[in-house]
C-alpha cells in the first residue's frame, strides 16, 4: 500500500498532532515508534515516556489481550482490526478532560512501508457520540416513554419465542418485577398460561389477539387478565406487544353483577310466586266470603221466613188441638184431623231444622260427656242405618265435657250417619270417632276460635265427593239425593249448630275416597251431669191462673187464648208491650204474664225487664222461635219455644210458684204502685 | 464454474479450523462458549447465491463486510438474517439487554464479532496457502441477499457460499460466511486449494500415515 501522502510531506508531523483521535504506531518488533498528542491527553503519558516500549507494557494490566493480538495479526497476516466498547467495556485505562472514562473503539490497521510493516493503532473517543446519541434517544423517546409508563394497563414486548424485551412501569407495578428481572425470561414469568401470548411462528398466529387469562405476580398470586397482543416487526424480527389489563375488579364486579342478578330474578320469582298466592288466598278469601255472605242472607231470609211460619204453625196447631177436644168423637173426623195436626206438626219440624241452619233455634246447652251420649246413640244408629252398615265407635278416654244441646247433637249426628249410608248404597262402615282438640295458633276451620274442643269425627267407606259438590255441601237445599229424597238442609242444619255452639264444622273428601265430617263441640267449664228425666208432660193443671197474654199476632194470641182458657185459665190480652204495661198499671189482677219476644215496638225480654223492676215476684214467660236473645237478656226466663202445644203451656204453668205466693206479690206491688 | 467434492471438502476443513479459532477469541472476549460450524460450502453466482439466502420470512439481512487483498482479492462477508441478528448479539453478550440498548450497540457488536471471524477465516487461508492476505477494516451494511452481493461487483463475480451454523446458549442461529471473488481470484483460490491438497497427499506419503 502506498502512502499518498509522503513522509516528507512539510506539514505531516503537526497533523499527527493535531487530529482529535489517538494515533499508536507499532514497528514489526511491537514497539511503539508514534504516540501522539492526544494519546498523552488522555492517559497521562508522556510521548518520550511510550516510545519504545510496547503496548503491553505500557497498559500494564491489561484486561484483555485483543489489542495485543489484533496488532499481532496485523502485523503477521495483515489483517485490520476492529474493536469496539460494545464487546469491551474498558478497553484501555482512558480518561477525558472531564476526568471521567472515556469510552473508545479501536482500529487496527496493517501498514506496508519501506523499513519493513508496521501497524497503526487509531483510537476514537465515542464518549460524545454516545451520549449525544442517548440524549436525543431520550428526547425521542420522551413523549413514548410518557406515555406508556403513565398507563394504567402494563405493556409487556416479547420476541417471537415469547422472551420479554421490555415493559413498562406498569408492568413493573402489576406484577411486582422489575425490568432487570423479566427481560430475557419467558412470558410465562407473567401469564399461567404462556400459551395465551401469541408467540411462536408467525403464520400459526393470528396479528391481533385478544383473550382472558390469569396474571402472576411476583408472589405467586394469580390475578384476572385481559392480553390484547398484536404482532409487530421491527429491525427484521418479529415482536409481540400487548397490554395487560387487570380485570379482577370487573370481573369481581360482573360476578356481583350476576349475583344480585340472580337474586333479583330470584326475588323477582317470590315475588310473582307471593303475588300469585297472594292473589289465591285473596280469590279463596272472597269466595269464601261470599259463600259465607251468601249463606248469611239465606240464613237470615230463611230465619225470618220460618220464623213467621212458625207463628203460623203455632196458631194452626193450637187451634186444630183446640178442635180435637171440641168434635164429636167420630173416627171420620178424627182421621181428618190427625192428618192437619200431622201436616202442621212436619211443617213445625222443617221450620225447626231451617232455624237451626239460620243458627236461631233454640238450644239448651248443658255439659254433656260425649262418650255416654254416643253410647246411647249406638242402637238407635244401627237401626236407622241397617244391617250393610258396620258401625264402630272409637272414642279417646277422659274426654271433658262439653257445653252443648245433647237432643240437637244427637239429631245431627243422626243426619250425619243417614248421609253416610246414602253414600253408601252397598253397605260399609261408618266410624265416629271422639278426640280432645286444643287449638292454641292455628285452627283447622276459619270459623273456629282457639280452644279446647271434643272432635266427634263421622267416617263412612262411601263414595265421597268431588271438589265442585265438597264446595257446595254446605249450602242449604243443596243436595246430592233424588228429588224429594232430602231437603237439603241436613249438612246445613249440622254446620248450623255446630257454629251455633261455638264449634265448627269440617267435610273432608274425595271422590271415590270416602268422607269425614269432622264436628268440634266446645268444651264445657262444668261437668257433665247425668241426665235427670223431667215429666216433659205434666199432670193437667189443677191450678187456676188469671194470665197477661202478650203477643202482636192476633192470629197466634186468639190460639194461644183458646189454649189457655180450655186449661182453664183467665186470659187477659195485650197487643204489645206497652199495652201489657198499661193493663197492669190499671191494677188488672195477673198471676203470670206469658210474652211473645219478637215484637215491634218493646221486645219480650225488655217488657220482662221493666216488669221485674216494678213487679219482681211476678213471673214471666218468654215465647220465641228464636233463639238470638240479645246477651244477657232474659236469663232465667221460663221459655216457650214456638209453636207450642198446649201441652208445653200446661208444663210450663205447673212449674209456676203457688198462687198465693203471687197473689201476695202482686198485692205488694199494688202497693207500691 | 464448479469446486469438486474434494475441493468443497478442503474449503469446508479450512473453514472450520478459522473458525475454531476465530470461536476461541470470542469466547476470550465474552467469557463463554460459542459453537460454530460449517456444513457446507458451494460456488455460484451472485444470483444463485442471493436466491439461495432469500427464504420465506427472511427477506433483509445485515452483513459485516471486509475485502482482502492478495494472490486472490475480493469481499468476505458474514451474513445473519436480520431478524436473528439482536438474538445473536445478545448471546454473544451473554447478558439481558433492553431492546433500545442492544439496537444501540448491534452493529458494533457485529461488526467486531464479524471482523474476528473473517479475519481468522482470511487469516487461516493465508496460513494455510503461506501466502500474504490484508483485509480492511469492517463495514456493516443491511439489505435484501441481492444488494448484498452487489456493489462493489463486477459483472461476472462468483460467490464462494459456506454455511454457518452458530449454537450460543442452546440458541442455534443460522448465518453466512461468503467470499465474493471475480473468476481468476477464485481460479488461484482454487489452485492454492489444490496445492494445499498436493502437500497434503505429499505430507502423507512423506509420514506414511493418514491424516486424522
Amino acid at each position: 500500500m502506498a502512502a499518498r501522502v509522503p513522509d516528507t510531506h512539510p506539514i505531516a508531523g503537526g497533523v499527527l498532532d493535531a487530529v482529535d483521535v489517538g494515533i499508536i504506531v507499532v514497528d514489526s518488533s511491537r514497539r511503539i515508534v508514534l504516540w501522539n498528542e492526544w494519546m498523552e491527553r488522555v492517559t497521562g503519558t508522556a510521548a518520550n515516556a511510550a516510545l519504545g516500549r510496547t503496548i503491553a507494557d505500557v497498559f500494564s494490566g491489561l484486561k484483555t489481550d485483543r489489542l495485543v493480538q489484533s496488532v499481532s495479526e496485523a502485523l503477521d497476516f495483515g489483517n485490520s482490526g476492529f474493536l469496539s466498547h460494545t464487546l469491551h467495556p474498558a478497553l484501555l485505562p482512558l480518561c477525558g478532560s472531564d476526568g471521567r472514562p472515556l469510552l473508545h473503539n479501536i482500529r487496527v490497521k496493517p501498514l506496508a512501508r519501506a523499513d519493513g510493516p508496521c501497524c497503526v493503532v487509531q483510537i476514537d473517543d465515542i464518549t460524545g457520540m454516545i451520549r449525544r446519541e442517548a440524549v436525543l434517544r431520550d428526547r425521542q423517546n420522551a413523549r413514548y416513554q410518557a406515555v406508556v409508563d403513565s398507563a394504567l394497563d402494563a405493556i409487556v414486548t416479547t420476541d417471537e419465542s415469547g422472551v420479554i424485551q421490555w415493559m413498562n412501569t406498569a408492568a413493573e407495578r402489576q406484577f411486582g418485577v422489575t425490568p432487570e428481572d423479566a427481560v430475557g425470561q419467558g412470558i410465562g414469568l407473567l401469564l399461567a398460561n404462556p400459551d395465551a401470548w401469541p408467540s411462536g411462528p408467525a403464520h400459526d398466529r393470528a396479528a391481533r389477539h385478544i383473550t382472558q387469562t390469569s396474571g402472576r405476580r411476583k408472589d405467586g398470586t394469580l390475578f384476572h387478565l385481559e392480553a390484547a397482543a398484536s404482532r409487530w416487526t421491527g429491525n427484521g424480527c418479529g415482536f409481540v406487544t400487548g397490554i395487560l389489563r387487570d380485570i379482577t375488579e370487573r370481573r369481581l364486579a360482573a360476578e356481583a353483577l350476576e349475583r344480585v342478578n340472580a337474586e333479583l330474578a330470584e326475588l323477582n320469582r317470590n315475588l310473582e310466586r307471593k303475588v300469585a298466592e297472594r292473589t289465591r288466598e285473596t280469590e279463596e278469601a272472597l269466595k269464601k266470603l261470599f259463600a259465607s255472605q251468601k249463606m248469611d242472607a239465606v240464613g237470615q231470609l230463611t230465619g225470618g221466613l220460618a220464623h213467621d211460619f212458625n207463628n203460623l204453625l203455632a196458631a194452626i196447631l193450637s187451634n186444630l188441638d183446640l178442635l180435637r177436644k171440641r168434635l164429636p168423637d167420630d173416627p171420620k173426623f178424627r182421621r181428618l184431623l190427625d192428618g192437619a195436626i200431622h201436616g202442621a206438626e212436619r211443617g213445625a219440624s222443617l221450620t225447626g231444622r231451617l232455624l237451626a241452619f239460620a243458627r236461631r233455634q233454640e238450644l239448651k246447652p248443658k255439659a254433656v260427656d260425649v262418650s255416654e251420649l254416643l253410647d246411647g246413640m249406638t242402637e238407635l244408629l244401627q237401626r236407622s242405618l241397617g244391617a250393610s252398615v258396620e258401625i264402630r265407635t272409637d272414642v279417646a278416654p277422659g274426654l271433658p265435657a262439653v257445653h252443648i244441646d245433647s237432643n240437637q247433637v244427637e239429631l245431627a249426628l243422626l243426619n250425619l250417619a243417614v248421609n253416610a249410608r246414602d253414600a253408601m248404597p252397598f253397605g260399609g262402615a261408618l266410624v265416629i270417632s271422639a278426640v280432645a282438640d286444643t287449638f292454641v295458633d292455628a285452627v283447622p276451620a276459619a270459623d273456629l276460635a282457639r280452644g279446647d274442643y271434643v272432635r266427634i269425627s263421622v267416617t263412612d267407606t262411601g263414595v265421597g265427593m268431588d271438589e265442585t259438590i265438597l264446595a257446595k255441601a254446605r249450602e242449604p237445599f243443596f243436595t246430592t239425593k233424588g228429588p224429594g229424597k232430602g231437603t237439603g238442609l241436613g249438612l246445613s242444619m249440622v254446620q248450623g249448630l255446630a257454629i251455633q255452639s261455638g264449634g265448627a264444622l269440617r267435610i273432608r273428601s274425595k271422590a271415590g275416597e270416602g268422607t269425614t265430617v269432622d264436628l268440634w263441640l266446645p268444651k264445657s267449664d262444668a261437668e257433665a251431669q247425668p241426665e235427670t228425666t223431667i215429666a216433659r208432660r205434666a199432670a193437667p193443671s189443677r191450678r187456676h191462673f188469671s194470665v197477661l197474654l202478650v203477643d202482636d199476632d192476633a192470629l197466634v194470641r186468639m190460639g194461644t187464648v183458646d189454649m189457655l182458657e180450655d186449661l182453664g185459665h183467665t186470659v187477659t190480652e195485650a197487643g204489645s208491650a206497652a199495652e201489657a204495661l198499661t193493663i197492669l198499671q190499671a191494677g188488672a189482677q195477673v198471676d203470670v204474664v206469658i210474652t211473645d219476644q219478637a215484637m215491634p215496638g218493646m221486645r219480650g225480654t225488655e217488657l220482662a225487664s221493666q216488669l221485674r223492676d216494678k213487679y219482681p215476684a211476678l213471673p214471666v214467660v218468654l215465647a220465641t222461635g228464636y233463639a238470638e236473645l240479645p246477651n244477657g237478656e232474659g236469663p232465667g226466663l221460663p221459655r216457650l219455644s214456638k209453636p207450642f202445644r198446649q201441652e208445653d203451656i200446661a208444663a210450663i204453668l205447673d212449674r209456676m210458684p203457688p198462687r198465693d205466693d203471687a197473689t201476695a206479690k202482686v198485692i205488694a206491688l199494688r202497693r207500691n204502685g | 464454474m464448479q469446486l469438486s467434492d474434494i475441493e468443497r471438502d478442503a474449503v469446508a476443513e479450512i473453514a472450520n479450523i478459522a473458525i475454531g479459532r476465530a470461536a476461541d477469541s470470542l469466547r476470550k472476549i465474552v467469557g463463554h462458549e460459542i459453537l460454530m460450524s460449517v456444513p457446507s460450502v458451494d460456488v455460484m453466482t451472485r444470483e444463485k447465491a442471493a436466491a439461495a439466502l432469500a427464504k420465506p420470512g427472511t427477506r433483509t439481512f445485515i452483513a459485516v463486510s471486509q475485502s482482502f487483498q492478495g494472490p486472490f482479492s475480493g469481499r468476505a462477508l458474514l451474513i445473519f438474517p436480520e431478524a436473528s441478528s439482536l438474538a445473536l448479539v445478545r448471546a454473544i453478550l451473554g447478558r439481558e439487554m433492553s431492546l433500545e440498548d442492544v439496537a444501540d450497540i448491534e452493529d458494533e457488536a457485529l461488526a467486531e464479532t464479524g471482523n474476528i471471524i473473517l479475519n481468522s477465516f482470511v487469516a487461516t487461508m493465508a496460513n494455510v496457502f503461506k501466502r500474504a492476505l490484508t483485509m480492511s477494516l469492517p463495514s456493516v451494511m443491511r439489505g435484501d441477499s441481492r444488494q448484498l452481493f452487489e456493489a462493489p461487483a463486477v459483472a461476472d463475480d462468483l460467490v464462494l457460499l459456506l454455511y454457518i451454523n452458530f449454537e450460543i446458549s442452546q440458541k442455534e442461529i443460522r448465518g453466512y460466511l461468503a467470499l465474493v471473488m471475480d473468476l481468476p481470484s477464485l481460479e488461484t483460490l482454487r489452485a492454492l486449494v489444490n496445492d494445499f491438497l498436493a502437500s497434503l497427499s505429499a505430507e502423507d506419503q512423506e509420514h506414511g500415515g493418514t491424516r486424522s
